[in-house]
């Protein structure tokens, strides 16, 4: 549920990253926190377990400066992905604005990556939001791994894209993919709440 | 004192509970994590990572409650050194809310609790029946998101 305040003209959207465990929704966080200038980002707060898994959540507020006369401010979330935090997962989902889907492109882990997205759908449905409203983005990450490691897009896509929503190639260690996707969710939210069905 | 909201009828019964509680700070959420009002000094307190993790803590308190009692949690306290933090669900019928209220010896758990309770009260008298309408963006809304998320990550 985006928030708009009228009387300072801002708006805040909430954008979740999704997806199986180690797929790298962390790591996209992270890459944006060292991108963003100091006074356009707000404290990046990680929940882990002591081996730098996802515990509950990570956090990151951004600033994205005025847009149509608001100030717009996205706070990213990340769910962890492991199997047995569903319960966690479905909490940080709520009120989400948008989704990011982060699939791991190893081939080994194309199970993990449909199991991911039915637990989405069955999340989203659980909370009674229709999946197909919900603005998503997929991202194929780790497409830097060796050719015979990994599926290629149009694979993954065929597996996962049964949407036709916008999907993005990625290494989200070193920064391709991870602006585009981010660009993509943000525009895809904006628009649905620009047109009433967000609010 | 601090005072900042999205929704404006929710400024003064925060404001009169913030004062009649002698409380240090009241933030009002939405169960998602974000920022409704905040009524109080917040100079050490990063508001929005402060509503994020509230919303965690509740939502997880709520859950448990579920698990092992059958029906969630509505209230917690904790006690620290200094400070001590009350976050409890209002439920306005169309909207619910959470209330994170910090405060120190200025101010006791029993006060909190009492002021509390006419707080849910008043939110719920003021609430309005319907909510507000979204924002209309420009046309040109996606080239200022284009622009803006380029200066951001250093591209523009």
């Amino acid at each position: 549920m985006s928030l708009v305040n009228y009387s300072t003209r801002e708006i805040t959207c909430k954008i979740v990253y999704y997806g199986p465990g180690r797929s790298g929704k962390t790591t996209n966080l992270h890459y944006i926190y060292g991108q963003v200038p100091e006074d356009r980002k707000g404290k990046m707060v990680s929940l882990a377990t002591q081996t730098d898994r996802t515990l509950f959540f990570d956090f990151l507020p951004l600033d994205l400066g005025s847009i149509s006369g608001f100030t717009t401010k996205f706070q990213l979330y990340t769910v962890p992905g492991q199997i047995y935090y569903q319960t966690t997962r479905k909490l940080v989902l709520q009120g989400a604005d948008g989704v990011v889907f982060v699939a791991d492109s190893q081939s080994r882990q194309l199970a993990e990556n449909v199991e991911s997205f039915q637990d989405l759908h069955e999340n989203l449905a659980e909370q009674g939001i229709d999946a197909r409203t919900v603005p998503l983005v997929i991202q194929y990450n780790k497409q830097d791994l060796p050719s015979e490691l990994i599926l290629g897009k149009q694979d993954l896509s065929d597996a996962l894209n049964f949407r036709g929503v916008p999907e993005f190639s990625a290494d989200a260690l070193h920064g391709p993919g991870v602006f585009e996707t981010l660009r993509s969710i943000s525009e895809l939210v904006l628009k649905r709440l620009s047109s009433g069905a967000g609010k | 004192m601090i005072i900042a909201t999205v929704e404006g009828w929710v400024e003064a019964p925060l404001a009169r509970y913030v004062e009649e509680a002698r409380a240090r700070l009241a933030l009002l959420l939405h169960p998602s994590g974000q920022v409704v009002a905040q009524a109080g000094f917040t100079r050490s307190t990063d508001v929005m990572t402060a509503c994020a993790l509230a919303a965690a803590v509740h939502a997880t308190s709520k859950e448990l409650g579920r698990q092992v009692d059958g029906s969630g949690f509505r209230v917690l306290h904790h006690g620290g050194t200094d400070k001590q933090l009350h976050l409890a669900a209002v439920d306005l019928g169309r909207v619910a809310y959470i209330c994170l209220t910090v405060f120190d010896e200025e101010s006791s758990l029993g006060l909190v609790r009492m002021y509390f309770g006419d707080l849910c009260r008043e939110l719920a008298a003021a609430a309005p029946e319907q909510p507000a309408k979204g924002p209309s963006l420009g046309l040109d809304f996606e080239r200022e998101l284009n622009h803006n998320l380029s200066a951001l990550f250093g591209r523009a």
